[in-house]
């Protein structure tokens, strides 16, 4: 479960993220749609503690994310697949991570084997990995400790077909297993194809939240976004 | 906590992470990449040179622990805290923050681990100082007819140890105030060199022995410092360890990690 309340950020005059409010329930992935600048990044900073918003709350099961106990056992986080040190190998990167969460011999190796990077690869500094490579090492990393909670921010990108045909087989187990996954993306065939629950999010402010049969109706998923973006939308915006 | 915790699934459970093991984490992320490997290699390197040097060009009466140990340890005063300056900067400058701060979000607690586990390196180069000079006092005395003496001071070992403890603090400290890796290397390489000279400058001769880190240190490495020289020691050490700490944390605490 995650709940944002109200979560606004500004930078200088400038409003990042005005109010934003929606919530990512367990057994479902909730899609963060919206174009490029939209502020699905920073809120999702705020979710995890790494911004602090200037008002408005994030909790995650139950918590503010600070006050969770060894919150990597919880909840997987994959922000930014580039954020990795380029002199260090990818094993070395998963090793510090499970070093850091308690975890016992093996969780490398297992991380390792889900996201299908070889042996070999995770032997190499991940100043040479793809972005694509990056993307596995990332996710690797937020599936480390068998979290219940996945936060991904554009996941897809760098990833190959049969890499994006993974993620979203990926995390459609996670949802199906109990699991609650909050994944954005600026494309829309990313959402379409896997969102139980949508958040469309643009200039800041969340446009329209809900189902994807409530948001989708009888049209696309692209009327929506559009209708919902355009401010000839019915609802939500201004909530 | 809140009337909705029995509906949330599941329950949050477990301990915080304890300390011990983020200096475990943080000590391993200091030996873990090419560039600490690196500098560790040249340090051990510049003590290896400064001993072999030593049994070259000093007279043989001069051949002693003490002596060779002042040489083995002067290498690694502009390269020590570079290990503490990389610890406290890789989370900005290589972003992996977003791991960090992710796993572990009270940031301060990381950054003491941090400042733990470079004084945890720093105490083992001071170690392998002490026993590179004590193999070069060995071959001194087999081979180029050395005094020999092991004679050393407790005082001596004691400021040895706190010089290391200062460049370490002073390390982490500028890195974390400056977060950016070549500013907070130039500050700790040019300032103590700065400030020597700003002493020839009359009106600044009183203030400068308060701040001179480096003039600071000598007195207490020499021994037996007067009551002056401990206030001098301690207040430089302030204003390059502790104020630089103390903004360092309060910076890092706030700011966002993107």
């Amino acid at each position: 479960m995650i709940e944002a309340r109200a979560l606004t950020k500004r930078y200088g005059s400038a409003l990042a993220v005005d109010s934003v409010s929606f919530t990512a329930k367990p057994y479902r992935v909730t899609g963060f749609l919206g174009p490029n600048g939209a502020g699905k990044s920073t809120t999702m900073r705020m979710l995890v503690g790494l911004a602090r918003p200037d008002s408005g709350e994030a909790r995650i099961l139950g918590a503010p994310f600070v006050d969770v106990p060894n919150p990597g056992r919880h909840v997987g986080v994959l922000l930014d697949a580039s954020a990795s040190h380029a002199g260090r190998t990818g094993r070395e990167t998963l090793a510090l991570a499970a070093l850091t969460m308690g975890l016992g011999p093996g969780a490398v190796d297992r991380a390792l084997d889900r996201v299908g990077l070889s042996r070999k690869e995770a032997a190499r500094r991940t100043g040479g990995y793809s972005l694509g490579m990056r993307q596995r090492l990332g996710i690797a990393s937020a599936l480390l400790a068998d979290p219940s909670v996945l936060i991904l921010d554009e996941p897809a990108n760098g990833l190959d077909p049969s890499g994006i045909r993974w993620i979203r087989t990926l995390v459609r187990e996670f949802a199906d297993d109990g699991g609650t996954v909050l994944l954005s993306s600026h494309l829309l065939q990313e959402i379409d194809a896997v969102a139980d629950d949508i958040v469309i999010m643009g200039g800041g402010r969340v446009h329209a939240h809900g189902s994807r049969a409530e948001l989708v109706g009888e049209g696309s998923l692209e009327d929506a976004f559009f209708a919902a973006t355009s401010g000839l939308s019915r609802d939500g915006a201004d909530a | 906590m809140t009337a909705l915790q029995g509906v949330r699934a599941p329950v949050l459970e477990g301990t915080r992470t304890p300390f011990l093991r983020l200096v475990r984490v943080e000590l391993r992320k200091q030996l873990d990449t090419r560039a600490s490997r690196w500098i560790l290699a040249v340090i051990a390197l510049v003590t290896l040179a400064a001993a072999a040097l030593s049994l070259w060009i000093l007279e043989p009466a001069g051949l002693t622990f003490r002596t060779l140990s002042d040489m083995t340890s002067a290498g690694w005063g502009m390269l020590l805290p570079v290990i503490g300056v990389l610890a406290a900067t890789s989370e900005w400058t290589q972003r992996t923050g977003l791991q960090t701060f992710v796993l572990e979000p009270r940031r301060t607690l990381v950054n003491l681990a941090k400042l733990v586990s470079a004084l945890l390196v720093g105490l083992a180069m001071a170690a392998a100082t002490f026993a590179a000079a004590a193999i070069a006092n060995l071959v001194g005395i087999a081979a180029f007819d050395g005094d020999g003496s092991w004679a050393l001071e407790p005082t001596y070992v004691v400021g040895i140890l706190a010089s290391m403890a200062v460049y370490v603090a002073m390390g982490v400290g500028l890195g974390l105030s400056l977060l950016s890796t070549p500013l907070a290397i130039v500050a700790f390489i040019v300032l103590p060199i700065v400030f020597p000279t700003l002493a020839l400058v009359p009106w600044l001769a009183d203030i400068v022995p308060w701040v001179d880190i480096g003039g600071a240190l000598l007195p207490i490495i020499e021994g037996s410092p007067s009551g002056e020289e401990w206030a001098r020691f301690a207040v430089s050490a302030a204003a390059w360890c502790a104020l630089p700490l103390a903004i360092g944390l309060w910076r890092t605490a706030r700011r966002e990690v993107a």
